[in-house]
């Protein structure tokens, strides 16, 4: 397979992408779709900077090649306001200090989407392993679980997701 | 403290969480301009090697490839990547050797530089890479200091017979050592061992140059201390340092790694050869062996103790490894050992010395701690060993030593302004529980240990470095301001607590204030975000700043309303009269009639302040762990840390407790697992991804609690004090007083994995 013209849907928006078979999610995201709020860390799908979500569910684009992605609904941390409405999670992450460098904040958000959309009220354990894969190196993680529990009421109690 | 404030003290979110949250906020990869080349560089196989030939001709005529750059097209001007030692220290503190060049004619490390390419796309550039042909000739290689001084031991640096690059002699001893020594009941005597760290901030390292058609340079790099680094730019590339314009993009982490030049000459040089834009990204394993990391230390401490538990004589002698260069190494031992001596402890007899020596490794230099990471681990376990000796409990023996206000400083000849350390000890020790947890017998397989340890860290480089710091302020005819200043944003939230300084000295609201940073063409000199400096110099500066432009906000009130200034005062954007706060104006109606003014009295009112530290007031922090072990696997988990800090006044509690929380799991790392490995026959970096160099993920988060003292120290912008690095070093020698507590093992080698505690 060489070249070829491919159909993506990015935060609900549609994309005519010259797709070559080796090129990773992260590379169309990045490059072609011209959203760079997904973030590149390691290359190798071990720190979570680049998670974006496919249908929902959180996959490191770094390590998805888009041809496996394109008839799917990808959400970027770009997709997540509504216009300039912030979502509960970033205001959340915002409100307790949950955002210091900023370079792993949207794997992170995204994460936390999906997390409370699968749990609505998640004990902080289940937070720590959902966060898992996601890597912080400034903030030491406190106040991101501070923030995911937060966000949680709020969208527990606002009915938003 | 009683004092009523509007902005200080609050926990208000910095202004550019937004735009991080949103993925709006623009990091270097995320950098576009017409044209613009990626980079590539290509990097040494061998860890010792002399560059025999490069032969760049099928490079050359690749499509697509616009520049090649080798060791004969860069300049030949002998540079350390350390800024400091450019101009930053005095002339007679800057005899280090400067060994680097933007490519050297030897490798001296696996990942050393040897070339680097410029093309159209990255694809073409990794081709490029592929197809220069470099005839190298192997020499023998040494990756260990000690047998790296041996008199048979390869040179790595022709000037330097024995690989020791600088020897220090610590310049500030006090009293006798020896004599002190002879006074002592007991001493202790040990050596410990500290591998590297990484910084390993998430965002690898990166840079954008282009010249324009004037020839003049802009720079995008995510810098900690961008106009000290403009001029080492100037100086290496003989281009006028008025011709350099350098941006930071956000700073995706940094933690020391990006106060030293890092892809920038490389990326300067392939944009003057190509005449283009070039971008020249870090992979993740560049960004762990390529560029610096921690210094490695080999360090023995002596400590000698009377009966009654007084600390009579101090010393240490610390071999630090700088890897292949120098960078950073010799001021960071000298930090190290002046925290050994002169730290957190009274004690009249000190002495130190310490080499700083070359091997064939990766590039060692200064991160967050800077130096105070291997003194520390060893004082903070020298002193639980002498209090065992003594027949004193930890925190006893620590609280009978400490230094306390009055007492000389972290440099002897400078008097401590303050010290809350008292108080974080016995706070900390309360909420911890210490004294029923030491007092448990510890058995069985799992055993719970605890322990503590303390320390002093400087607030600046004062007096050692250049601390000066500028900012401006102007008010907008709305009532808002723009404020303007040279710190670097790296996620601390500096930019966010410089509002809340100005807001308050100027008596606007946080939310009307517009900072302006990264930009030399406009903001003045700084010194940089590095040395824990910017909240406490910059912060003193905005002060200053902003009580000026008040002062000439009021000097335009007083004549409308017709009051004398003593009688004015301003809070949250009114000006009022103190005596009678119902008759005032609005801070935007002063501000605007005096730009849009018909009475031949214009004036933008704005201050503007250009000041230096005058003193060194450092931060002060006591650490408590508490750790579980399986004295079977020496598998080791850490249940809980107590942070207790003295860091002055703290502007913004929220970010500062960012800060403590953050640099105690960077802490937490250091000590257990951020094995920074290199194989000892070959020099082959084993710590090259994330999947080797484990930094720390939720799954080892501790419960932390952090306590803030509260001790506004009359130097500081509202009385606050540094607390960028203070909470990093002292958790390695906590928990591995807490392993002994456990077990009765001491652990001397960082990191302390399991195989180091069984």
């Amino acid at each position: 397979m060489g070249k070829q013209i491919s159909r993506f849907t990015v935060n609900g928006d549609p994309y005519e992408i010259i797709l070559e078979p080796q090129m990773a999610l992260i590379e169309v995201l990045r490059d072609q779709v011209g959203l760079t709020g997904t973030k590149c860390g390691c290359g190798t799908g071990s720190c979570g900077a680049c998670t974006v979500l496919v249908d929902g569910k959180p996959i490191l684009s770094c390590l998805t090649l888009a041809v496996t992605v394109k008839e799917r609904n990808i959400l970027t941390i770009e997709g997540l306001a509504e216009g300039s409405a912030l979502h509960p999670i970033q205001r959340a992450f915002i409100n307790n200090g949950a955002i210091q460098c900023g370079f792993c904040t949207p794997g992170m958000i995204l994460t936390t989407k999906a997390l409370l959309e699968k749990t609505p009220n998640p004990t902080r354990e289940e937070v720590l392993m959902a966060l898992s894969g996601n890597l912080c190196r400034c903030g030491g993680y406190v106040k991101i679980v501070d923030a995911v529990l937060a966000a949680a009421e709020i969208i527990r109690e606002g009915g938003q997701t | 403290m009683s004092q009523e404030f509007s902005f200080v003290g609050k926990r208000i979110p910095p202004p550019d969480r937004a735009e991080k949250a949103t993925g709006s906020a623009v990091y270097g990869a995320d950098i576009k301009l017409p044209g613009m080349l990626v980079g590539k560089v290509l990097r040494s196989p061998h860890p010792h090697a002399k560059i025999m030939r490069i032969d760049t001709s099928k490079a050359e005529n690749l499509p697509g490839v616009k520049a090649i750059i080798t060791k004969d097209d860069v300049p030949k001007k002998a540079f350390n990547v350390t800024i400091l030692p450019h101009y930053m220290l005095p002339p007679e503190l800057r005899g280090d050797p400067l060994d680097q060049y933007v490519l050297n004619d030897k490798v001296r490390f696996i990942g050393d530089a040897v070339a680097a390419v410029a093309a159209t796309n990255e694809s073409i550039a990794d081709k490029a890479l592929e197809l220069l042909d470099v005839e190298y000739e192997e020499l023998p290689a040494v990756f260990d200091p000690i047998e790296a001084m041996k008199p048979d031991a390869p040179k790595i640096h022709d000037f330097s017979e024995d690989n020791v690059s600088v020897h220090l002699s610590f310049p500030f001893p006090t009293g006798d050592v020896e004599k002190g020594f002879q006074e002592a009941d007991s001493i202790v005597d040990a050596t410990f061992r500290a591998m590297n760290q990484d910084h390993c901030p998430l965002e690898p390292t990166v840079c954008v140059a282009s010249f324009d058609t004037d020839g003049r340079l802009t720079v995008w790099s995510p810098c900690q201390i961008i106009h000290p680094a403009k001029k080492v730019i100037a100086y290496i590339f003989d281009i006028p340092e008025g011709k350099i314009r350098w941006l930071t993009p956000h700073i995706g982490g940094a933690f020391g790694a990006k106060q030293s030049l890092t892809a920038e000459p490389i990326c300067i040089a392939l944009a003057r050869k190509a005449g283009k834009p070039v971008k020249l990204e870090s992979t993740r394993a560049e960004e762990l062996t390529a560029f610096e990391s921690r210094e490695r230390v080999i360090q023995n401490g002596k400590l000698g103790v009377k009966n009654d538990g007084t600390i009579t004589a101090l010393q240490t002698k610390v071999i630090a490894d700088a890897g292949g260069y120098l960078t950073h190494s010799s001021v960071t031992t000298f930090i190290n050992m002046r925290g050994f001596l002169h730290g957190a402890y009274r004690c009249p007899n000190t002495a130190a010395e310490a080499d700083v020596v070359y091997t064939n490794t990766p590039i060692a230099g200064g991160m967050r701690g800077y130096g105070d990471s291997g003194g520390v681990f060893t004082m903070g376990q020298l002193i639980d060993m002498a209090a065992e000796k003594v027949g004193m409990d930890t925190v006893e023996f620590v609280l009978k030593n400490i230094k306390r206000a009055g007492d000389p400083s972290l440099v002897p000849f400078l008097t401590l302004e303050d010290s809350g350390l008292e108080d974080c000890i016995k706070l900390g020790a309360e909420k911890i529980g210490w004294k029923g947890k030491k007092a448990k017998k510890k058995e069985g397989v799992k055993r719970r240990g605890i322990g503590m340890a303390c320390g002093a860290h400087n607030t600046t480089a004062y007096p050692v470095a250049v601390e000066h710091s500028s900012a401006t302020i102007k008010l907008n005819p709305d009532g808002s301001a723009n404020l303007v200043v040279g710190s670097c944003e790296m996620g601390q939230g500096i930019l966010g607590s410089l509002v809340q300084i100005a807001a308050e000295g100027l008596g606007i609201n946080a939310g009307d204030i517009h900072v302006i940073a990264g930009d030399t063409d406009i903001t003045q000199f700084d010194a940089g975000s590095h040395a824990s400096r910017s909240l406490y110099v910059m912060g003193n500066a905005v002060l200053e700043a902003a009580r000026e432009a008040k002062g000439q906000l009021l000097e335009r009130a007083g004549k409308t309303l017709g009051v004398p200034v003593e009688e004015l005062d301003v809070k949250e954007s009114r000006i009022y009269v103190k005596s009678a706060p119902e008759k005032g104006l609005p801070v935007a109606e002063v501000a605007q009639n005096a730009i849009y003014n018909f009475e031949g009295e214009s004036l933008n009112i704005s201050g503007r302040s250009s000041l230096e530290a005058k003193q060194l007031s450092p931060s002060f922090i006591a650490i408590f762990a508490e750790i579980e072990v399986d004295t079977e696997t020496g598998k080791l988990k850490v249940l809980r840390i107590v942070i207790a800090a003295d860091v002055g006044r703290a502007i913004n509690p929220m970010t500062v407790e960012g800060q403590l929380e953050g640099a105690a799991i960077q802490g937490l790392g250091y000590a257990l697992t951020e094995d920074f490995a290199f194989d000892k026959n070959t020099g082959v970096p084993i710590s090259d991804s994330l999947e080797s160099y484990k930094i720390p993920s939720t799954l080892d988060l501790p419960n932390i609690e952090v306590i803030l003292v509260d001790r506004p120290v009359p130097s500081g912008p509202f009385g606050a004090k540094g607390a960028g690095e203070i909470g990093l070093v002292c958790v390695a020698p906590a928990i591995a007083n807490a392993i002994y507590d456990a077990m009765g093992i001491r652990v001397k080698e960082l990191p302390m994995m399991p195989e180091r505690i069984i």
